[in-house]
């Protein structure tokens, strides 16, 4: 079982959904905080579910604050990066450049890739998450110490 | 342990340092937590800036350093990063996902300590301490000189002592021996010769009169004799400089022009025509200087001891032609000029130099450094650094006629280095990594609140020893490429004078802004760097009224 989450964490890396800094937070995981990666997945998923919907909500409206939307992007972008989340990060960058560019539609196509990225990221890790409890905590997400 | 953890375990001091971090993001604000309890570091977070006003003002002595994003929706980051080094001189930390060179300037200008990229790595995160030490240091010096030992200041170096025993009973003693004195010799320190400078500035050279300036600086102990000799001093360097800037001037105007006709790149232009430096002349410390500055917009303008400085640049630099002279040009030439003048400066006061660390401005140069009269005189070491950087530079930079050796020790150099540096880690991205890495480093690593360290704790924080940094540099400077050693540190010079002072920040900020702009038309031949693109072209657009109106 164990094998099964490490091969599903290789392959969240190699798809491009998770980078380096991933594997900076699964540093960080230790005894004192062996769930840490979890409960900042879990973090950055609440925060960035708010966000996305602060964006639909601004979208919606059709008014396209081109500053707003940068701005909201940029926090995005910026919880993102923090987690490694290359594939989401790449699209918020997409999308402020549209932003500065002005071009709505542009924004828009990129939201709706940026949602889908971000949903399938969710539960990708959601996935690895359950399994790598099952497989057992403490040895999973680690290095050997 | 890891065996970074053990290592810092050995020096007692950053471990156990109490660190507040501010950061709206939730995610951001966790993960920055866990890493600093990896450095042992004692953490408090709030996701709210006003939150962390409040903590912090509650009770002064409960932290030692702050770290703050710069995105907040209660507070703007770079407000709460003023208000904490005003109201509590602590260090302030600035952490972002902008990498724009913009926000990092504003930091510095604003009073920022450092400013760091998300995401946060461990590594950048085990250094920061040594902003704590530096400006326990600073509060040292300046308690010693001013004998208005102030409480916070007693406060923070008992602090310190816990940490730094040895140290603190060394300085303990020699901070005594002015007070058991009953007429102590004033030390004129940075901070104290911007205050002086800010007093000098205010009232106008020509009204400055010893009575005035020391109402204006209010620093206790100090009696209008001190501040009259000091003046003395200080007219008479004025004046030194002046007369060489004048010369320098017309001649600068003169080539310069001609500079730039030949070449396109005018990077030199920029620097000299460049109104913004000059706007910033008001910088906190060395006011005078810079007023003058901005005003004249001339090369000629000697009035100010920096402006003195920088302007030889526009001399100099004609002077160098070739494709790396055009570099140049737009580069502070003060530093050759400068240097020379320094010297009469340097002999003038002695500490002079160290306190226009503050802020060089070289409206020419856009050498800027900061002064702020709050500021501290900068540690010592960082000092050397400088003036080996800025030793190497000039050296690439004018390496035909002119003199420089004789100026490279001079202080002087050393707050043009510590200015470069810290401009350049704005626009070095593109540089090789050696440059890039040095003059990242530089920047905003500095300690306090005052620019002086600004500009030198870069170089410290990621060489392996000070010394590499200003070597790497020389290296680069002499490298094949010689043109991008001098842009590196042109783009230092234009940082620094971005640096310059709230009042021009405006300006500073537009014209790196043009700067950027104008990147891609700037870009070519043999520049290929980008940074080369965000100063140039901004500057040379000024470049002819620059010279027109010398």
């Amino acid at each position: 079982m164990q094998r099964q989450v490490a091969l599903i964490k290789q392959s969240l890396f190699d798809q491009g959904y998770l980078d380096e800094q991933f594997m900076e937070l699964e540093e960080l995981q230790d005894d004192a905080n062996p769930n840490f990666v979890e409960e900042v997945s879990a973090l950055y998923f609440k925060d960035s579910a708010r966000l996305i919907n602060n964006i639909d909500q601004a979208l919606e409206r059709g008014s396209f604050d081109f500053n707003r939307l940068d701005s909201y992007m940029h926090q995005f972008k910026g919880s993102s990066t923090s987690i490694g989340a290359s594939k989401v990060k790449a699209e918020c960058t997409t999308f402020r450049e549209y932003c500065r560019a002005g071009n709505a539609e542009g924004c828009l196509r990129t939201f709706q890739q940026l949602k889908k990225e971000h949903s399938m990221l969710r539960k990708k890790l959601e996935q690895y998450f359950q399994l790598a409890r099952q497989a057992g905590p403490k040895e999973t997400a680690r290095r050997p110490k | 342990m890891t065996m970074e953890q053990e290592i810092e375990v050995l020096d007692q001091f950053p471990v156990g340092m109490r660190v507040l971090a501010v950061d709206d993001d939730q995610t951001c604000l966790r993960i920055l937590q866990t890493l600093l309890h990896r450095c042992q570091y004692h953490v408090t977070t709030t996701n709210q800036a006003q939150t962390a006003l409040e903590l912090l003002r509650k009770n002064k002595n409960k932290f030692d350093l702050v770290i703050s994003d710069v995105d907040m929706p209660d507070m703007d980051g770079f407000k709460l990063l003023e208000l904490v080094g005003l109201e509590m001189d602590l260090p302030v930390i600035m952490l972002s996902a902008h990498s724009d060179p913009k926000y990092v300037m504003k930091g510095v200008k604003h009073g920022a300590c450092d400013y760091l990229l998300k995401p946060v790595r461990i590594e950048e995160l085990k250094n920061i301490w040594q902003h704590v030490v530096r400006k326990s240091k600073l509060k040292k010096n300046k308690s010693s000189v001013s004998n208005a030992a102030a409480n916070s200041d007693k406060a923070n170096r008992k602090r310190k002592e816990q940490y730094e025993e040895e140290e603190e009973e060394e300085r303990g003693n020699e901070n005594d021996d002015p007070t058991a004195q009953k007429k102590p010799r004033v030390l004129w320190t940075h901070e104290l010769h911007n205050k002086f400078l800010a007093a000098v500035d205010h009232l106008g050279v020509e009204k400055a009169v010893p009575k005035k300036i020391l109402d204006l600086m209010n620093v206790d102990k100090l009696t209008r004799e001190n501040v009259a000799s000091h003046l003395q001093k200080f007219r008479v360097a004025l004046k030194k400089m002046s007369d060489k800037a004048n010369q320098q001037a017309t001649r600068a105007a003169i080539e310069s022009h001609l500079m730039q006709m030949s070449s396109h790149k005018g990077l030199g232009g920029f620097y000299h025509h460049r109104g913004i430096p000059v706007g910033s002349g008001h910088f906190h410390g060395g006011a005078t200087m810079m007023r003058h500055y901005p005003s004249n917009r001339n090369l000629g303008r000697p009035n100010s001891l920096a402006g003195g400085m920088f302007q030889p640049v526009s001399s100099s630099f004609p002077r160098n032609h070739n494709d790396g002279g055009n570099i140049l040009q737009g580069l502070p030439l003060p530093p050759l000029e400068e240097l020379q003048i320094n010297n009469n400066i340097n002999k003038a006061f002695p500490s002079f130099t160290s306190q226009q660390n503050s802020l060089m401005v070289a409206p020419n140069n856009l050498l800027l450094l900061e002064g702020h009269p709050q500021s501290s005189s900068p540690g010592f070491s960082p000092h050397f650094e400088m003036n080996k950087r800025q030793e190497h530079w000039s050296n690439t930079a004018f390496s035909t006629n002119i003199p420089q050796s004789d100026v490279h020790s001079k202080p002087d150099n050393l707050e043009w280095n510590a200015f470069c540096d810290s401009a350049s880690p704005l626009i070095n991205q593109n540089l090789d990594t050696d440059t890039t890495s040095f003059c990242r480093n530089t920047d905003f690593r500095s300690t306090s609140a005052a620019q002086t360290d600004f500009f030198y704790p870069l170089q410290m924080n990621q060489q392996p020893t000070n010394n590499s940094g200003p070597m790497t540099e020389a290296q680069l400077f002499r490298s094949s490429n010689p043109n991008e050693g001098l842009l590196m540190g042109q783009q230092k010079l234009q940082s620094g004078f971005m640096a310059s002072d709230a009042g021009s920040l405006d300006d500073i900020v537009n014209s790196l802004m043009t700067k950027e702009q104008s990147q891609s038309e700037f870009s070519e031949g043999d520049w290929d760097l980008e940074c080369l693109a965000h100063s140039e072209h901004a500057y040379e657009k000024p470049y002819f009224p620059f010279s027109l109106s010398a």
